[in-house]
């Protein structure tokens, strides 16, 4: 890999991280800039160019007090959180600086189809004949080949074609058909699964290129081969993957032809009008049910499920109008957060269904560290960030640069990759 | 390839360009051997299978259900060596949990009111249907009994021979084993341990239980799907068993570069919570930054996006069909307009701008679905999509395997099978990679396995052990 940037202070005391002194190169729309934050946090310098006026997902609400502006945009930050910035101007002379700064990168994750690509001189064939090392992962809706692969999308297309939306929504109304739409969740869960698998690639490309490779001992492990894999081309195609999150429901339909119609997931209404999801006590298997029935004997609503038939599972699945009627009579003298704390106590799969937000009152990932604030001196505050994916102490997530200004990094990063203008 | 269609298998003739021609072909001649067969060496006689990225890198695998499994799955296709630990005793629930792959001629059981509780009647731990999902990419499988002295030694052993530990037991699950953190550093002191449990193995609920749906209402994303001013609906499946597996996915390879590097293996401790937070986006920091909280009237918006109008899901022709249509442009607004045949109501000034068309949105879309709901939904959007405008048919799992010719073109389903289950079209790894093809079948290119299938294998050739020994384990019961 490229050498370690002892330039950025602090950087040579600390443990390694993952990706120490790579250095990825990012020309991307709001689709795919979740690839890049994830790879910041493994410790990647990972730098974004942008046109002069701002990348377009500058342009996305919500901003920042309701007042739109390129460096207000809370989109841009949630995404680009721990990224530089280098502005280059439009055309050709942009194009001609982002192959000027491949030279220097390990990594080049663009979102541009193979028709642009051509376009604009910045094929993996022309890359690679100068660069081959760099690994070129490209993220497009529906990859660079097949017949869609023309077509237009945004999240909600790609959650509609992919198979989640079809599952999702409420169940049929009074009439028995159903008078809802089937319905896609918020927050651009397609392209973060795109973007999620990107990164996994282009991990696995690099290990390959510095760490596997072609002479890597087969049968030992802990040898550090000599690497030699070389750069390559990555093509994810978000199709593809908001395809395969849908867990059981294609193999379902393979075992016994029946297809997955949408309803609301269960939940249970607690006496403050917040809900808990609430999963069949059965689910983790047999031993919960005898926790669960403790619990609700020792509140007082137990009835009829004390009667030792419900100690027979295939009883319970006959009856599990009553099970639920018990469970309901639980929610009837609860809040939700008590609700949410009596299911646990007993061994039970159950969540108080919380607004985003709320999530960061949770003492449990308050106290493993998960989210961050970073000082926005533009601003004279700190802004609070969703933090480390999972805890990694000898080599802890990174996230210590707030989103860059538009160009904010321009010069610096120049000087520091040598790379001329 | 003969008599096979294009859909079921990794093959496109599409390559990603001209100068990778080569490596295609190598890819084709391995991924089109027979079904069910595709053995390193069912190439008959063609090229050698091209590397795989994670090619020699070996994992000990104690991974159950689907938030662990769908780690190692992506691990496996990518070209690791993953060796499933099980036992067949308790063996891993999705097993023998419904839909069960049917019997040649049977008719299979749907998911329905599915519980581990009532799953016992699995006439095989083979033919569990999510197990057969989340359980290709090569992976082996060994039965050890972990609580027997014998076994217990024996997967030191195996520990010592691999580069990672993955599971996704109870935190302390492994401690209690004796092969724990501490005891898997004292074989192999530069061991990567990836746990992947709901809570994770640090903070003071690390004793509670998720299953995806509850760390989905825990980390705000149920909330995410529901129409205004309703509760939320919620995901019907567990969306956080995938991202989870992802990012458990992004610990290994993440702790394999570090200790490339560093030298120094580590235990990586992945929940199922911290995955999904920054999922939602822009939508917390609106809350964080300026104040304004999800629980408000009007939120979650259903379908409608900020970002376009019209845009949302309107019914199609046929029974509970829909299409997704999405104008974040004027462009795609003109295009639309045109594609309707220029209706008189389009032309209304007051549908003249972007700003404008989001206020009267709910007209728009009644004008909208009375054109789409005479109209099969695929016509819809390939009409739609010729004309430059994001347009999709809402597809369920049979669209996806039956419908769908971007996913058939791109080769997203690969038939795999294994001793008792006939090929089935199965998900693979959504992505190519030029030099390091990715294969569902992993480098094994097989199905799932059955249980126990390699016990013999792995014990021979990699653990170095003779026929004698095995068989006196196996007749002492450490092999079950």
């Amino acid at each position: 890999m490229t050498a370690v940037d002892t330039s950025a202070p602090g950087r040579r005391a600390r443990a390694p991280a993952p990706l120490d002194g790579v250095r990825v190169l990012e020309l991307v729309d709001e689709s795919a800039e979740y690839c890049g934050r994830l790879l910041a946090g493994l410790g990647a310098d990972v730098v974004k160019v942008e046109p002069p006026e701002g990348a377009p997902s500058r342009r996305l609400g919500p901003f920042l007090d309701d007042e739109p502006g390129p460096n207000r945009s809370l989109a841009f930050w949630a995404d680009n959180v721990g990224k530089r910035s280098v502005a280059v101007p439009a055309g050709a002379e942009g194009d001609a600086a982002v192959v000027r700064l491949a030279t220097k990168a390990d990594v080049l994750v663009h979102s541009l189809r193979s028709k642009e690509a051509e376009a604009r001189g910045l094929t993996y064939d022309r890359l690679a004949s100068s660069i081959p090392s760099l690994v070129v992962c490209a993220v497009t809706p529906f990859g660079q080949s097949g017949p869609w692969a023309d077509y237009q999308a945004d999240d909600l297309v790609l959650m509609a074609l992919g198979g989640s939306m079809a599952a999702c929504g409420y169940g049929p109304g009074p009439q028995g058909g159903y008078d809802t739409p089937p319905l896609a969740a918020l927050g651009d869960q397609a392209w973060r699964t795109a973007s999620t698998y990107a990164a996994i690639a282009v991990l696995a490309a690099l290990w390959w290129r510095d760490f596997g490779g072609p002479r890597r001992a087969r049968g030992a492990p802990g040898d550090v081969g000599a690497g030699g894999g070389g750069g390559q081309f990555v093509d994810v195609s978000a199709h593809e993957c908001s395809a395969s999150m849908t867990e059981w429901h294609c193999m379902t339909y393979l075992c016994s032809g029946t297809v997955f119609r949408r309803g609301p997931h269960p939940a249970l209404t607690g006496t403050d009008g917040r809900q808990v999801a609430a999963l069949n006590p059965d689910f983790l298997g047999p031993h919960v049910f005898a926790n669960m029935l403790a619990m609700l004997e020792s509140q007082g609503v137990a009835g009829e499920l004390s009667d030792p038939a419900f100690a027979d599972p295939a009883h319970r699945a006959a009856n599990y109008r009553q099970v639920w009627r018990a469970m309901k009579r639980l929610a009837a003298s609860n809040d939700a957060e008590t609700l949410y704390r009596l299911g646990q106590s007993a061994g039970l799969p159950w969540g108080v269904i919380r607004a985003p937000e709320e999530v960061v009152d949770d003492a449990h990932l308050q106290a493993r560290g998960h989210f961050v604030e970073l000082e926005h001196p533009e601003l004279g505050r700190p802004v609070t960030y969703p933090g480390a994916p999972f805890l990694a102490h000898a080599s802890p997530w990174r996230l210590e640069r707030r989103p860059p200004l538009v160009g904010e990094h321009t010069d610096e990063v120049r000087r520091q990759w040598d790379v001329p203008w | 390839m003969a008599g096979r269609g294009p859909n079921l298998t990794r093959v496109s003739e599409n390559t990603l360009s001209s100068g990778l021609v080569g490596r295609q072909g190598d890819e084709l001649s391995s991924a089109g051997a027979p079904d069910g067969a595709d053995g390193p060496d069912g190439a008959g006689g063609a090229a050698p299978a091209p590397p795989m990225a994670l090619e020699g890198v070996r994992i000990l695998d104690f991974t159950r259900l689907g938030f662990g499994a769908q780690a190692t799955l992506i691990c496996g296709c990518l070209g690791a060596e993953v060796i499933r630990v099980e036992s067949t005793v308790r063996p891993d629930p999705i097993r023998v949990m419904p839909p069960y792959v049917p019997e040649p001629g049977s008719s299979g059981e749907g998911f329905g009111a599915a519980t581990l509780a009532s799953a016992t009647s699995a006439a095989s731990p083979n033919r569990g249907g999510i197990f057969y999902k989340y359980n290709t990419g090569g992976k082996r499988s060994i039965t050890v009994d972990a609580r027997h002295p014998k076994g217990l030694a024996l997967l030191r052993r195996l520990v010592a021979l691999c580069d990672v530990v993955t599971e996704s037991f109870a935190a302390g699950t492994l401690e209690r084993w004796g092969l724990g953190y501490v005891d898997q550093r004292a074989v192999r002191p530069d061991i990567v341990y990836v746990s992947m449990c709901g809570f994770g193995h640090e903070g003071p609920d690390t004793a509670q239980v998720t299953m995806g749906p509850t760390a989905q209402a825990l980390t705000g994303l149920t909330f995410l799907v529901g129409l205004p001013d309703r509760p939320p609906a919620g995901w019907s499946f567990s969306y956080l068993d995938h991202v989870g597996g992802y990012l458990g996915a992004v610990a290994v390879v993440a702790g394999l570069l570090h200790r490339a590097r560093s030298g120094r293996g580590q235990h990586i401790d992945v929940s199922q919570l911290e995955p999904a937070t920054a999922l939602s986006g822009a939508i917390l920091l609106d809350a964080l930054v300026n104040g304004r909280s999800s629980r408000r009237p009007g939120f979650p918006t259903g379908n409608r996006r900020p970002d376009s109008a019209p845009g949302g899901a309107y019914r199609a022709a046929g029974d509970d069909r829909w299409v997704v249509i999405s104008c974040r442009t004027e462009a795609h607004w003109r295009a639309l307009v045109a594609a309707m045949g220029s209706p008189p109501w389009a032309a209304q000034p007051r549908f003249a701008s972007f700003d404008s068309r989001r206020v009267h949105a709910g007209e728009i879309d009644t004008h909208v679905e009375a054109w789409t709901a005479q109209r099969d939904r695929y016509e819809v959007m390939d009409l739609l999509q010729r004309a430059g405008v994001p347009a999709g048919a809402v597809q369920d799992a049979a669209d996806r395997l039956e419908r769908d010719p971007q996913l058939a073109d791109r080769g997203h389903f690969t038939r795999l099978g294994n001793d008792e289950v006939a090929p089935l079209p199965l998900e693979g790894l959504p992505l190519r990679m030029s030099a390091t093809p990715a294969h569902t079948g992993g480098r094994l290119r097989r199905g799932p396995p059955t249980l126990g299938q390699d016990t013999d294998e792995v014990l021979r050739d990699l653990v170095g052990m003779e026929t004698g020994e095995i068989a006196a384990l196996r007749a002492e019961g450490v092999l079950s």
